[in-house]
């Protein structure tokens, strides 16, 4: 159909504003990366890599890197496969009664604030008098109970298990959507009807079918992993020390507790890099797909 | 019934899943009902006596005006965001020329950028446009943010809208702004719907942004959760019992919607 | 696929429920007596007493008083502005957060946007030094001269505020870092006294393990990291005295080699095993809630804590005793004001210096400050006006001794870009108790943030 003018400017012209207006943002950060200024007042005379070099330089960066990349092996696979499992078994006729419970129940994270839901969090892992612990001393299984996020050796991946807690629900959603087409149910029920186990249908007939489902979930929890804040703000701080230190929360300590603006942009520029790189294999797959 | 392995699969993480998300909640309305001292006992799953029901007046009295500035703010944004992602989405899923195709990448790209990255420039250009303080500045600020989601969510959705209908009315001879306005629309609904959520949750909880860019008359909820509880005092049972009464909101919200993701975000169009 | 079915889903009868209780509670608010508020209204009148007729009577003011009792304090302090300037109309901007951690965050937003409010809460210190480097500030030293403060205040206080010779906020308190609160029923039971040195504090400690096993000598909560560093603090003014201390935060101390500093390092490793271990996941007022509920005896904490014990019923010389410590070889007190300035560009400049007028005095000093848990600034209000034994006989030897008053950790001497990162350190001994790895890193943040310049500003004694 011919493309008019009106078209164009209805359709994409508020779109293209605040488009422009988001990556003049992040130029904007790309270059405070590269500005002296630290302190309160702006400064935005150049000196290049000064501080990307005293940034590079801190133990604090490196730690954060490797806490960085925890958070999304370990963050990111146990979350996907299990909404993977999850989404599937609420999809089957057996369970339709729980569906509505069990979906509002791992969604309501969500909803909260995380000021709260990391406060609580905080205390169902008090090593002494925590919920958790207490719990299972008063089950008699005390020998499982754990210092969780006090102990530096442990606390990142009892962190990690807050980021499964917070988007289960999301990832089950955003699943279930691509599980409930027609096309893929004509395939089950077909696969059903020939007589093949549950577990063997979403093993050879489930999975590679929502495939760009599962592209997209893994890539926004990626993501997600990547820019966690909220709940090592509140839980941990980055502690004990700064072993939980994530690079977001570096950013925040850098630019409003340190007034090392600077280098709280270049912490910036790391993140968006790193979530770039990530982003790159779901770009090439979208455009595929819509532009043929 | 034989139970196979899901079956005692998916019974175990119904257990699990259950003590999980029902156990913080249930932390915090305990410790909503209790006074300040019984809280620095720590013991964290047993009631406080008697029930200090009146935390919940007081938060509540506290919380009302943050919760219409949220309301007003998350309803504005979503609205408007899902809005224009409807048209972008739309637009991008039925033309595709050079023009599209860069608009796409920078969407996709715009979808992970984190908003701690533009934080500092936005408050500047919020400051120079006088629209740092109001109302307005905060809802332009969430929906910068959250355009790139919305497109992706809608175009994915109209990308596997079949055509047909569309091109009766083009032979009829239909604007296109009528076409997306009377007839696609309509069919839409679904995934504006759980766009709309996703939105929705995205912007209600959001607190770096709320907190540097509001004022003492816009105070969105989440800073205002964090006022209550006070800078020395640490009065958690009135925070709790504000976070509960604010979470109202967004569950209405689930609840009325919760249905529409059945048919929404992307349907059909991921099969392979 | 979820059936449609014909019953009432369980969704409706929630949602009903819920849309019933947010109408009830709409009802309920809107039929509430207005509140009394702290905002007056405007009296239209051409009288204004020092502020010419064009500028707006109004003031906006940050700070982070925002609940129970600091929100009674912030309530008393206007209360006190609006009885001398009635027509004054208060615009507060509360952001929650001890120390100002929120509240930087808006600050800083609103600062280098050029939005600045008339007046916001500050620390003195190094916080201070960053605005003021910043252009953020407006010099008062005629108001100062006006007011005649510097002879109303302590010097070190005075000079806790100065920057390059200029005065650029008016003190209203003055918050002490090392107190030691200790658990007086169980002293008195056990027959212990309130220690004053390193060795004596060890000694009780370990009499408390060996009466009460169950019982941590020793409170701490590291989530914000400075806690850690207030008790190095007390043990660095012991083991160097005065001078030392000064010295080591402006930067003038060799750390790699310096025999003081790794002597209060290893003498804090003989504490670490009276701590309480699991302090990472707490934050400073949980670690005092751990006195309340018994599970440890004593705490190092700022005056602060008095207004967090008795908001959980807990009396001073009651329940709780508290002396600073350490008190050899000197008695100093680590101490960091709440102050207020005028800011540059402020849109009502006039108005604020009226509300400093009113923060130089008594009038406003003493309700905040007794609800406040801080110490008068001025010297020259009754220490008995306080109703604890404790906070009267702080008062008394500050009167007494103006000048054993130094700049603390929050205040913060070196620049903050150090303290943050210095903090974390000292909050990383105490989960691993490594002295030679903490010199070494503490000697590189020294470099790294090239605290010798940025720290040369303050001066103490003879420093």
């Amino acid at each position: 159909m011919k493309l008019s003018i009106t078209d164009i400017l209805f359709f994409l012209v508020p779109t293209i504003f605040f488009t422009i207006i988001l990556y003049v943002m992040v130029g904007w950060t790309f270059y405070i990366s590269f500005s002296d200024w630290q302190g309160t007042a702006p400064n935005y005379n150049f000196v290049g890599l000064k501080w990307y070099q005293l940034m590079f330089k801190l133990d604090r960066f490196w730690v954060d890197i490797r806490n960085n990349i925890i958070w999304l092996l370990v963050g990111v696979g146990p979350t996907a496969i299990v909404a993977i499992f999850l989404a599937y078994i609420l999809e089957l006729k057996s369970t339709q009664r729980f569906e509505t419970y069990i979906r509002n129940l791992i969604l309501y994270p969500a909803a909260m604030s995380f000021l709260v839901t990391g406060t609580i969090w905080s205390w169902m892992y008090q090593p002494d008098k925590g919920v958790i612990n207490t719990i299972l001393k008063w089950a008699n299984l005390g020998f499982l109970t754990s210092n969780f996020v006090t102990d530096p050796a442990t606390a990142n991946y009892w962190l990690t298990l807050i980021f499964f807690w917070q988007y289960l629900g999301f990832s089950v959603i955003i699943l279930q959507s691509s599980l409930r087409t027609t096309y893929l149910k004509e395939m089950v029920e077909a696969a059903a009807v020939d007589g093949a186990s549950r577990m063997r249908i979403l093993f050879n007939i489930v999975i590679p079918n929502i495939r760009g489902g599962i592209l997209i979930l893994i890539s926004l929890l990626l993501i997600s992993a990547l820019k966690v804040f909220d709940i090592v703000y509140i839980v941990t701080f980055g502690g004990p020390g700064y072993s939980t230190d994530v690079l977001a929360l570096f950013m925040f300590i850098a630019t409003f507790q340190q007034h090392l603006v600077a280098v709280g942009a270049g912490l910036g520029v790391i993140i968006f890099i790193m979530a770039l790189i990530i982003v790159i294999p779901y770009t090439i797959y979208a455009f595929r797909r819509w532009f043929g | 019934m034989k139970m196979t392995l899901l079956d005692t699969l998916f019974i175990l993480s119904l257990v699990i899943l259950t003590i999980g998300y029902i156990l913080p909640i249930y932390v915090m309305f305990v410790t909503s009902l209790k006074t300040p001292l019984e809280i620095t006992q720590r013991t964290y799953l047993i009631p406080g006596e008697p029930l200090q029901f009146q935390n919940y007046i007081r938060a509540f009295e506290l919380i009302f005006p943050s919760l219409i500035n949220s309301s007003i703010i998350t309803i504005s944004v979503t609205a408007i965001s899902t809005f224009i992602g409807g048209l972008n989405g739309y637009f991008l899923s039925r033309y595709k020329s050079r023009l599209t195709k860069v608009l796409f990448i920078f969407m996709v790209i715009g979808l992970f950028i984190p908003y701690q990255v533009i934080l500092i420039p936005l408050v500047q250009i919020m400051a120079a446009t006088k629209l740092a303080l109001t109302y307005l500045g905060l809802i332009l600020s969430y929906i910068i943010l959250n355009v790139p989601l919305a497109s992706t969510l809608m175009g994915t959705f109209f990308f596997s809208l079949p055509r047909e209908l569309e091109e009766s009315a083009e032979i009829d001879g239909a604007s296109r702004i009528g076409i997306f306005f009377k007839i696609i629309s309509p069919i839409a609904a679904p995934a504006y719907a759980s766009t709309s959520i996703i939105i929705f949750t995205q912007v209600w909880n959001e607190f770096l942004l709320a907190l540097t860019l509001s004022t003492p008359y816009t105070t969105p909820i989440t800073v205002k959760l964090a006022e209550i509880k006070g800078s020395y005092v640490a009065l958690y049972n009135l925070q709790m019992a504000a976070a509960l009464l604010s979470t109202m909101v967004p569950l209405l919200l689930f609840l009325f919607l919760g249905k529409y993701f059945v048919r929404g975000i992307l349907a059909g169009a991921l099969k392979g | 696929m979820s059936e449609e079915k014909k019953k009432i889903s369980p969704s409706l009868i929630i949602s009903v429920i819920i849309i019933i209780v947010l109408l009830a509670a709409l009802v309920y608010y809107a039929t509430l007596p207005p509140k009394v508020e702290v905002v007056p209204t405007v009296v239209v009148t051409t009288v204004y007493t020092t502020a010419p007729r064009t500028e707006e009577r109004k003031l906006e003011i940050f700070h982070w008083w925002t609940a129970g009792g600091e929100r009674e304090a912030a309530d008393a302090m206007f209360r006190a502005l609006k009885s001398k300037y009635p027509d004054i109309i208060l615009v507060e901007n509360p952001v929650a957060g001890g120390g100002g951690v929120s509240h930087r965050v808006v600050l800083q937003a609103r600062l280098s946007a050029g939005l600045p409010p008339d007046t916001w809460q500050t620390l003195g210190g190094a916080e201070l030094k960053a605005y003021v480097d910043g252009g953020f500030l407006e010099p008062i030293d005629d108001l100062w001269e006006e007011l005649k403060y510097a002879d109303a205040i302590p010097k070190p206080l005075a000079d806790m505020v100065t920057v390059g010779g200029h005065r650029y906020t008016v003190p209203l308190n003055i918050h002490i870092q090392n107190i030691l609160y200790y658990n007086k029923k169980l002293f008195d039971e056990l027959g212990l006294k309130p220690p004053t040195t390193i060795d004596e504090l060890l000694a009780v400690a370990e009499a408390i393990k060996k009466a009460k096993p169950n019982m941590w000598p020793l409170a701490l909560g590291t989530k914000e990291k400075w806690e850690a560093a207030f008790v190095l603090d007390s043990f660095i003014l012991e083991t160097g005295g005065p001078e030392y201390y000064v010295k080591l935060f402006k930067g003038l101390v060799d750390v790699k080699t310096d025999p003081t500093f790794r002597k209060a390092l290893e003498r804090l490793s003989e504490l670490v095993p009276y701590v309480y271990p699991y302090h990472a996941g707490l934050t400073w007022d949980e670690s005092c809630g751990l006195v309340v509920s018994g599970d440890a005896a004593m705490v190092l904490m700022g005056t602060w804590a008095i207004g967090y014990f008795q908001s959980r019923g807990w009396t001073p010389g009651k329940e709780f005793g508290a002396l600073t410590f350490p008190q050899k070889p000197e008695r100093i007190l680590l101490g960091h004001t709440d102050s207020y300035g005028l800011a540059k560009g402020a849109p009502h400049p006039n108005t604020c210096k009226d509300w400093l007028r009113v923060v130089a005095s008594a009038d406003l000093q003493v309700p905040t400050d007794v609800t406040q848990g801080g110490m008068f600034a001025r010297l020259d209000i009754d220490p008995m006006k306080f109703p604890d034994p404790i906070r009267q006989e702080l008062q008394t030897y500050l009167r007494n001794n103006p000048g054993k008053l130094i700049l603390d950790q929050h205040g913060s001497i070196a620049p903050y870009s150090f303290t943050q990162a210095y903090w974390d350190a000292i909050a990383a001994f105490f989960a691993e108790p490594k002295v030679d790895g903490t010199i070494s890193t503490v000697a590189s943040l020294f470099e790294t943030y090239n605290v010798k310049a940025e720290a040369a500003w303050y001066h103490w004694g003879s420093v």
